[in-house]
């Protein structure tokens, strides 16, 4: 037996002991924190919002309810779909998309820099730099960006003193302080995988490219993208999965008219009381994200083996 | 071409300074406020150097006990995740070759999972065990800390395996078999070549977990029931009233941050002297060479700069008080205020006087009398205790004063019989 065999040469390399202890922590891992909770939280979206009491009873059947509620909304309700809901929702995929190019463009230039420059001290300087905003506290960065957007914050104060404005803008309700927050929150998870990758970029590629007479322009187009691909889409990823499940840069910033499709589920879990209906939203919003992944992934060839390097 | 080297140079800077900018110019910001003395957290106006918003952080028993349960989950995250991100990494290397991209794609998933999901299906599925258990709730598996530990642990026990793989990738397998061959077992060949070898890189997944932990928020806020950490008492903070203590906790945070990173960087510097000098590290390390480090390493000079700017700064702030300062600027508000109160008054005489002379006069004789009432400051005592004046101004708080204060000398017209007839409840 191939399974067999493997164990029995797994253990003699690492030793009895340590080999069961190795298996048991990874198998902790994976089994007890990744595996089971995932599935005892898509087991739980499907079940009627019940007392604890009832729970394991007659009545703990399963149902749609949950996932009927986000796309046909409250039963009664005067328009035939969840125009709330879905809305919130759709508009947090397309903020977090946007925000995604924002920081690739934003993000894109300074890499090549950084990873095209022979090094020395200011481009140490540089990076020391990058990652010290990184350490400080997400929530304190977003409270940062209130500082500076609120109605007395410091864009709106200095608009004033110059004269350009009456009357202070309301940038919070505008959104934009949202965006810029969120912008910021995870700009190095772009930086530094598209930075690994340049890095190693040959650069008499550069110089060969160049000589032939490229423009500037198509040497990034045919040279040094096709060579980033695999830090730019797991630059991408991330940053679009962080932002589209961001929920703290959303609670501080985000107007009062406009909500994140996780402060929805919030609201179920912590005001609502209703956790399989909390449960049904956050898977909702867990598989669309792995469907945009990989079909982004499949789109640009890259596999999920080149994320996280 | 030279001129478009120029051009070139000049909006590399610009973007550099954008770039920069924007990602230091909130964090300098906030940290202003942290000196400056309004209550609500802001750069302009500036109002008075002030270090009393670090009082008033070391006095918030909340942010202490944030601190004191972020240490105690740090510290559990720290131990588990480093654990099961080292086996997972040992894993990757000797598992069957066919399970070796679903395994990693399984073990890599928790990053990309949003941190909501995580916290969510980690408190649903430890309820379901409760409940399936027999367990009350208040157990260990509803314990805030408890489940806040293993979910941090889910998504950072994979930050540490990427560091642990790094550095595997660099390890020489020969190392082991040369001492397999020389008659060590697989134990002793793991803690003596392999664990050994790894040390830096546990360091730094070390450090890493802690800090994820540390400032977590999107898994911890549906895990910690009634162990609030840090992150989660801040972003109450932020949400429900806020004032500069946040902003000097930020401070420090910064300036811990840029102390870290530079004596990090110290360190590299000495080594890469040591390296290129030929010479040991334990050389380079020695006490007495410290002059030649600050000769070749900028950074280390920084530090020094910073820490004595820390130590003056602190002293400063035991000698400094903003009293003085306070004082002026309230006295300037006061001002402020007056003035602005004047140009109302003026601007509703104007008004009153217009419409008198627009002659809508519904209210009778008595009307010419109210101007005179919203400025009674000025002595006119005799018009305001009119009677017919008191029955129309009520409404007008600022009529009132000198009624409040009868005993200035004023008492002609107070005594008069038919005005104490008329404002008998004005006068207690």
């Amino acid at each position: 037996m191939n399974i067999a065999r493997f164990f029995r040469n797994y253990f003699t390399r690492n030793g009895i002991g340590l080999g069961t202890f190795l298996l048991v922590a990874v198998l902790f891992w994976v089994v007890v924190l990744i595996i089971l909770p995932q599935l005892s939280m898509l087991d739980f979206s499907f079940r009627h919002h019940l007392p604890p009491p009832e729970m394991g009873g007659p009545k703990d059947t399963y149902t749609l309810e949950h996932y009927k509620y986000l796309v046909l909304g409250a039963p009664g309700a005067d328009t035939s779909y969840n125009v709330v809901d879905l809305g919130v929702f759709g508009r947090t995929l397309l903020a977090a998309f946007f925000v995604t190019i924002l920081d690739l463009v934003l993000c894109y230039p300074l890499a090549y820099y950084l990873g095209q420059s022979k090094g020395g001290g200011f481009i140490r300087v540089l990076v020391l730099l990058l990652i010290i905003p990184y350490w400080v506290n997400e929530i304190l960065r977003a409270f940062a960006f209130r500082i500076i957007f609120g109605d007395s914050g410091l864009i709106n104060e200095m608009l004033l003193a110059m004269g350009l404005v009456d009357s202070p803008i309301d940038f919070i309700r505008a959104n934009v302080a949202l965006y810029a927050g969120l912008g910021y929150a995870y700009i190095l998870l772009m930086i530094f995988p598209i930075y690994n990758v340049i890095e190693s970029l040959d650069r008499n590629q550069i110089e060969a490219a160049r000589d032939m007479g490229a423009p500037w322009w198509r040497i990034h187009w045919r040279v040094v993208i096709p060579y980033a691909k695999p830090g730019i889409s797991s630059g991408c990823t991330m940053v679009f999965m962080l932002t589209a499940g961001a929920l703290a840069a959303p609670q501080i910033l985000g107007g009062p008219s406009s909500l994140w499709f996780t402060q929805i589920i919030y609201q179920w879990f912590n005001q609502g009381g209703n956790w399989p209906r909390g449960a049904a939203f956050a898977i909702v919003l867990l598989v669309t994200c792995i469907i945009i992944v990989l079909s982004t992934m499949r789109l640009f060839k890259v596999r999920i083996g080149d994320i996280g390097k | 071409m030279k001129a478009e080297n120029v051009f070139l140079k000049i909006i590399l800077g610009a973007y550099l300074a954008v770039f920069f900018g924007y990602l230091l110019g909130p964090l300098i910001v906030m940290s202003i406020t942290a000196f400056n003395s309004p209550s609500f957290p802001k750069m302009t106006p500036w109002e008075c150097l002030t270090f009393e918003w670090f009082d008033v952080l070391a006095n918030d028993t909340r942010i202490l006990n944030g601190i004191e349960n972020s240490l105690i989950v740090g510290v559990g995250t720290v131990f588990l995740s480093v654990i099961m991100g080292l086996a997972a990494a040992l894993l990757l290397t000797q598992i069957w070759p066919k399970l070796r991209a679903t395994y990693y794609t399984v073990v890599i998933a928790p990053i990309l999972i949003p941190g909501v999901v995580l916290g969510i299906s980690t408190l649903v599925f430890w309820d379901r065990i409760s409940v399936m258990l027999g367990m009350e709730t208040g157990g260990i598996l509803h314990n805030g800390i408890f489940l806040t530990i293993l979910g941090q642990s889910t998504f950072i026990a994979s930050y540490c395996m990427l560091v642990f793989v790094a550095r595997l990738q660099r390890f020489d397998t020969d190392l082991t078999e040369a001492a397999l061959d020389l008659g060590a077992t697989h134990v002793q060949a793991f803690w003596k070549i392999l664990l050994p070898f790894m040390k830096p890189a546990i360091g730094s997944a070390a450090v890493l977990a802690f800090l994820a932990s540390f400032e977590n928020y999107n898994t911890t806020t549906f895990t910690f029931g009634k162990f609030p950490t840090l992150t989660i008492e801040l972003a109450q903070k932020v949400r429900y009233g806020i004032n500069p203590s946040i902003s000097s906790l930020a401070f420090i945070i910064i300036v811990l941050t840029i102390i870290g990173a530079l004596a990090y960087e110290v360190y590299r510097r000495r080594q890469q002297l040591a390296l290129a000098n030929g010479a040991p590290v334990g050389a380079i390390s020695s006490g007495f060479q410290l002059p030649r480090i600050f000769r070749r390493n900028p950074a280390a000079v920084i530090l020094v700069l910073l820490a004595l700017g820390g130590f003056s700064t602190i002293w400063f702030a035991q000698t400094y008080s903003p009293d003085v300062c306070k004082m002026d600027v309230r006295e300037q508000k006061r001002l402020i205020q007056e003035e602005r109160i004047k140009a109302i008054q003026e601007k509703r005489q104007l008004e009153m006087q217009q419409k008198q002379q627009q002659g809508t006069g519904v209210l009778g004789g008595s009307k010419s009398d109210a101007p005179a009432a919203q400025s009674p400051g000025q002595g006119a005592f005799g018009n305001v205790f009119k009677p017919g004046n008191l029955d129309k101004t009520t409404t007008e708080p600022k009529a009132d004063k000198p009624a409040q204060s009868p005993g200035k000398g004023a008492f002609g017209d107070v005594f008069a019989p038919n005005n104490l007839d008329k404002t008998p409840p004005k006068e207690d």
